[in-house]
C-alpha cells in the first residue's frame, strides 16, 4: 500500500512525487485541521491495507502459506497478519485440497467471518480438484462451497505467487465501490 | 455444602485450529481440565490416494507420494521408487543412489525444521519458526535447483533420479552444511534449556518402550522411547550402507526426548550430507533400461527407437511383473512403507501406503489421557503429525 | 538393539538361510494353523485361515525366537473374481531378527474376522480403516466406526466395484444454506485408456471379411 495516483489509480512509489503528495496532505491537516477524501476510497484504503488472512491450511499449500508469512517473504510488510480465528479475519486462504468431509466445516468457518470478507483459493486442488479431481472424496473446486475472489494456480503455488495473489486481491478491493449510490 | 454432581464435558477441538497441524478434529471428554478420553476424527483430508493410484500408471502415481507427507516429499517418493525397482529388478546407478540419499537427508532436515519450530510455536515460542523457515527456504532452493519445484519434486524415479544435479549445486549445499550447525546451536539456545519449553514438554506424553512397539510407533518417536531402531541402519537401502552416522536414542520417551532426538538427527543428517558431497561418484543418474526409464532428450533427436520408447513410456508406461512386495524406508517421521500388489499390467493392482503418522494419531488417545488440555497441544506437536499422509 | 543387528555385509545366502530357518521354526510353532509358507522377494509370506488370526499373531509375538514385536501394517486387497474375495494382509516386523513377515488370510464377503486389537494395539485404527475401505467386519473390535471417509458415507471405496469418482459430490446450496450431497456429474469423464490390447488392431471382424478368409 502506498499513495495512489487519483487519475490513473496506479500506486506511486517512494520518491519526490510521493513526498509532494504526502506533504500536501500534511500541510492541509496543519493548516485546516482536516482533510477531505472520498469515503469510498478511504474505506477501500483501510480494507486493503490491513487484510488479515485466517490460518486455514488444509494440505500441501499450507506449507507455502507458512513460508509466505515467515521470515523471507514476510507478509507483515503488507499489513497482513495471520489470525487464528475467523471472527477476526477478512480473507480466507483456502490452501489445499478440500474434501467432502471438510466442506461443511469450511463453509461454517466462512459463515463466521464478518463482512466484508474475501476468499482466495490457493493451488490447483482448491481451484478445481487438480490432481485429485476424479477422487470420490474431493470437492472439485472450493468455489462449489464458498464464493472465490482470487484463484492462485500452481501445485503448490510458490510463496511469491500467493503474495501476488493477495496483491491482486488488494487491487480488486480498491476497485470496489463500497457505498451504493441510489 | 450440598453434594454436587460433576458431569464430564465433551469438547470439540478443530478442525480449524492453529495447533491442530492441519485438519484434525479431536473430540475430548474432559473432567474439568483433565482429558479422560480423546477421540481423534481423521479423514478430513482423505483424498482417496490409494484408489487414484490404482487408476494411474506407475509413473503417473509417483507424484501422489510427494503430496502425502508434504513436509518431506522426496522421502516418500523414495519408497515408491524402491518398490518398483524391487518388483522390476533394476539396478540404480551409484551416483543416483548418492543423490537420493543426499536429498532424503535434506528432506529429513526440512521435516525436522518444520516440526520443531511449529512445535515450539504450539508451546509458546515464536522465534524458532522465524529462524527455521529461513533455513527451510534455502533447502527448498536446493530442491528447486535439482528438480524445478520447491515442494513437489517428482525427482526420484524408478531407476534413479530424473536429471543430474546442476553444476555448482553440491558446493552450495556444502557451504550451507558448514553454516547449519551454528543454526542448530542457536535453535538449541532458544529451546533446550528454556524453562517454559521444558515445563511444557518434560514428562508430558510419555510412551514406554513396550507401548511404543505395541502401538506401531516408529521413527524418532520410537527412538525417543529408547529403542535404537532405524531402518537406515537395520535394513539399509540405496547408499545408506556406506554412510557413517549414529542413531540418537532418547531415554524418557516424553515430548522433550522426542525433541532432543530430532535435534540430534539433524546433526547426523548433516554428517550424511557431508559424506554424500565428499564421495559423490560420477556416472549416470538413471538406469540404462529403456523399458522402464526414459531415453535421453538428445537421443530422441537422432534415434527412432528412443522416440518410440519415450512415447510408449509416457503413454502406456511400463509393465511391472506380477507379485507383491512390502518396501519400507525410514522417512523423517518413521517407517514409511508401500505394499505394492502388481498384476503384470501398467497400473498397480493395489497400493497400500503405510504412513507413520497414522499410528501416531491412533496413539493420541493413549498419550493424552490424564493430561491437561494444554498438554494435548504439546503431544500433537511432538508426535509430528501431517495429515496428508495420515488421511491419504 | 542395533548392536545385535548386522546392517549390511550379510550376504544374500545368509539371509535366505535365516529365513528358511525361521520358516521351519514357524511350521513347528504354528502347526495346523499354517496353510502355506514361502519366501517371496526376501520376505516370509505365510498363509493362514482367517479364523485363527488372533492366536497366530499372539504366537508370533510371544515366541521368544520369532519375536515379531511390531505390527507394521494391516490392510486388505480385493479380488472380486475369487470365491473368497478379500485377502487380509498383516505386515509384521521382528526387530530381534531384523526380519519382516507377511500374513495372508482369505476372507469372504460378510465374513467376520477376529480382531487383532487384543494382540497389537496398532491394529485398532488399521482395522477401522479396513472396515471403512473394504467393509470387512472385525469381531471383537472395541470401536469399529468408519475412519477416513465422510460422515454418512455409503459404500466401501477400495473395493474394485466402487467407482473412482464415487456416487455423491457436495455443493453449498444457497437456498437451503447448507452443504448438500448430490449425485456425481462430471464435465469430463476420467480418461481411462485400455493399454493391454492397443497394438493388436481391430478384434471384431469387418463384414465381408469372412469371404477373404475362405479364398486365402
Amino acid at each position: 500500500m502506498g499513495v495512489i495516483d487519483p487519475r490513473t489509480a496506479a500506486p506511486i512509489g517512494p520518491g519526490p512525487e510521493q513526498d509532494a503528495i504526502l506533504k500536501a496532505v500534511g500541510d492541509e491537516i496543519t493548516n485546516r485541521g482536516f482533510v477531505i477524501a472520498s469515503a469510498d476510497k478511504l474505506f477501500n484504503w483501510a480494507r486493503s491495507g490491513s487484510l488479515w488472512p485466517m490460518t486455514f491450511g488444509l494440505a500441501c499449500c499450507a506449507v507455502e502459506m507458512m513460508h509466505s508469512a515467515a521470515s523471507r517473504y514476510d507478509m507483515d510488510r503488507y499489513g497482513m497478519l495471520f489470525r487464528p480465528s475467523p471472527r477476526q479475519s477478512d480473507v480466507m486462504i483456502v490452501a489445499g485440497t478440500l474434501t467432502n468431509k471438510m466442506a461443511p466445516a469450511l463453509r461454517r468457518v466462512y459463515d463466521q467471518m464478518p463482512e466484508p470478507r474475501w476468499v482466495l483459493s490457493m493451488g490447483s486442488c482448491a481451484n478445481g480438484g487438480g490432481y485429485y479431481h476424479y477422487s470420490y472424496a474431493v470437492v472439485r473446486g472450493c468455489d462449489r462451497i464458498v464464493p472465490v475472489d482470487v484463484y492462485v494456480p500452481g501445485c503448490p503455488p510458490t510463496a511469491e505467487a500467493l503474495i501476488y495473489g493477495l496483491l491482486q486481491l488488494q487491487k480488486k478491493i480498491r476497485r470496489t465501490a463500497t457505498i451504493a449510490r441510489g | 455444602m450440598a453434594e454436587m454432581q460433576i458431569k464430564p464435558i465433551t469438547m470439540n477441538f478443530g478442525p480449524q485450529h492453529p495447533a491442530a497441524h492441519g485438519v484434525l478434529r479431536l473430540v475430548l471428554e474432559m473432567d474439568g481440565e483433565v482429558i479422560e478420553r480423546a477421540d481423534p476424527h481423521v479423514g478430513l483430508l482423505h483424498r482417496g490416494t490409494e484408489k487414484l493410484i490404482e487408476h494411474k500408471t506407475y509413473l503417473q502415481a509417483l507424484p501422489y507420494f510427494d503430496r502425502l507427507d508434504y513436509v518431506s516429499p522426496m522421502n516418500q517418493e523414495h519408497a515408491w521408487a524402491l518398490a518398483i525397482e524391487r518388483a522390476v529388478g533394476i539396478e540404480v546407478p551409484r551416483r543416483a543412489q548418492y543423490i537420493r540419499v543426499l536429498y532424503c537427508e535434506i528432506g529429513r532436515i526440512l521435516n525436522h525444521l518444520l516440526n520443531l519450530t511449529t512445535f515450539a510455536i504450539d508451546v509458546g515460542a515464536m522465534t524458532p519458526l522465524l529462524w527455521g523457515f529461513e533455513e527451510r527456504e534455502q533447502l527448498m532452493g536446493f530442491y528447486e535447483r535439482a528438480c524445478g519445484a520447491r515442494l513437489h519434486a517428482a525427482y526420484f524415479r524408478p531407476g534413479g533420479v530424473h536429471q543430474d544435479l546442476p553444476d555448482g549445486l553440491l558446493d552450495e549445499i556444502g557451504d550451507w552444511a558448514n553454516e547449519f550447525p551454528a543454526f542448530i546451536n542457536d535453535l538449541e539456545t532458544l529451546l533446550t534449556d528454556n524453562r517454559i519449553f521444558k515445563q511444557r514438554t518434560v514428562d508430558i506424553g510419555v510412551i514406554t518402550e513396550e507401548a511404543a512397539l505395541d502401538l506401531g510407533i516408529t521413527g524418532p518417536c520410537l527412538r525417543g522411547s529408547g529403542v535404537a531402531w532405524d531402518l537406515r541402519k537395520a535394513q539399509p537401502y540405496d547408499a545408506y550402507a556406506e554412510m557413517e552416522f549414529d542413531v540418537p536414542v532418547g531415554k524418557t520417551g516424553d515430548c522433550y526426548a522426542r525433541y532432543l532426538v530430532r535435534v540430534e538427527e539433524m546433526r547426523q543428517s548433516l554428517r550424511i550430507i557431508r559424506q554424500c558431497i565428499d564421495n559423490m561418484p560420477d556416472g549416470p543418474v538413471l538406469a540404462e533400461n529403456n523399458k522402464v526409464t526414459p531415453p535421453k532428450r538428445g537421443d530422441m533427436k537422432h534415434s527412432m527407437e528412443a522416440l518410440i520408447h519415450h512415447f510408449k513410456l509416457y503413454t502406456e508406461g511400463f509393465h511391472v511383473p506380477e507379485g507383491e512386495s512390502y518396501t519400507a524406508v525410514e522417512a523423517p517421521k518413521g517407517e514409511f512403507g508401500v505394499y505394492l500388489v502388481a498384476d503384470g499390467s501398467n497400473k498397480p493392482y493395489r497400493c497400500k501406503i503405510r504412513a507413520p503418522g497414522f499410528y501416531f494419531m491412533a496413539a493420541v488417545d493413549y498419550l493424552s489421557r490424564g493430561h491437561m488440555l494444554a498438554d494435548s497441544v504439546a503431544i500433537i506437536g511432538s508426535l509430528d503429525i501431517v495429515f496428508g499422509e495420515i488421511d491419504r | 538393539m542395533t548392536d545385535n543387528v548386522t546392517p549390511d555385509n550379510q550376504t544374500a545366502a545368509q539371509e535366505v538361510s535365516a529365513q528358511t530357518t525361521m520358516i521351519e521354526h514357524l511350521r513347528k510353532l504354528l502347526d495346523a494353523d499354517l496353510q502355506d509358507a514361502a519366501v517371496v522377494q526376501d520376505q516370509i509370506v505365510l498363509r493362514i485361515p482367517a479364523s485363527s488370526i488372533q492366536q497366530v499373531l499372539a504366537a508370533l509375538r510371544d515366541d521368544k525366537y520369532a519375536a515379531f514385536n511390531q505390527l507394521s501394517d494391516l490392510t486388505a486387497v480385493d479380488y472380486p473374481e475369487r470365491p473368497e474375495r478379500f485377502e487380509l494382509v498383516y505386515q509384521l516386523l521382528s526387530m530381534r531378527n531384523n526380519m519382516r513377515l507377511r500374513l495372508l488370510a482369505a476372507v469372504g464377503e460378510g465374513q467376520a474376522v477376529p480382531s487383532a486389537t487384543t494382540v497389537y494395539s496398532a491394529a485398532n485404527w488399521a482395522e477401522r480403516e479396513v472396515w471403512d475401505m473394504f467393509g470387512i467386519f472385525f469381531a471383537g473390535h472395541p470401536d469399529l466406526r468408519r475412519l477416513l471417509t465422510d460422515y454418512g458415507f455409503e459404500g466401501h471405496p477400495l473395493r474394485k466395484d466402487f467407482p473412482l469418482t464415487g456416487h455423491v459430490e457436495v455443493r453449498y446450496d444457497d437456498t437451503l444454506r447448507r452443504v448438500v450431497n448430490e449425485p456425481v456429474s462430471l464435465v469430463q469423464e476420467f480418461r481411462d485408456f485400455d493399454f493391454l490390447s492397443p497394438w493388436e488392431g481391430m478384434q471384431a471382424q469387418i463384414p465381408g471379411d469372412e469371404k477373404a478368409g475362405k479364398e486365402g
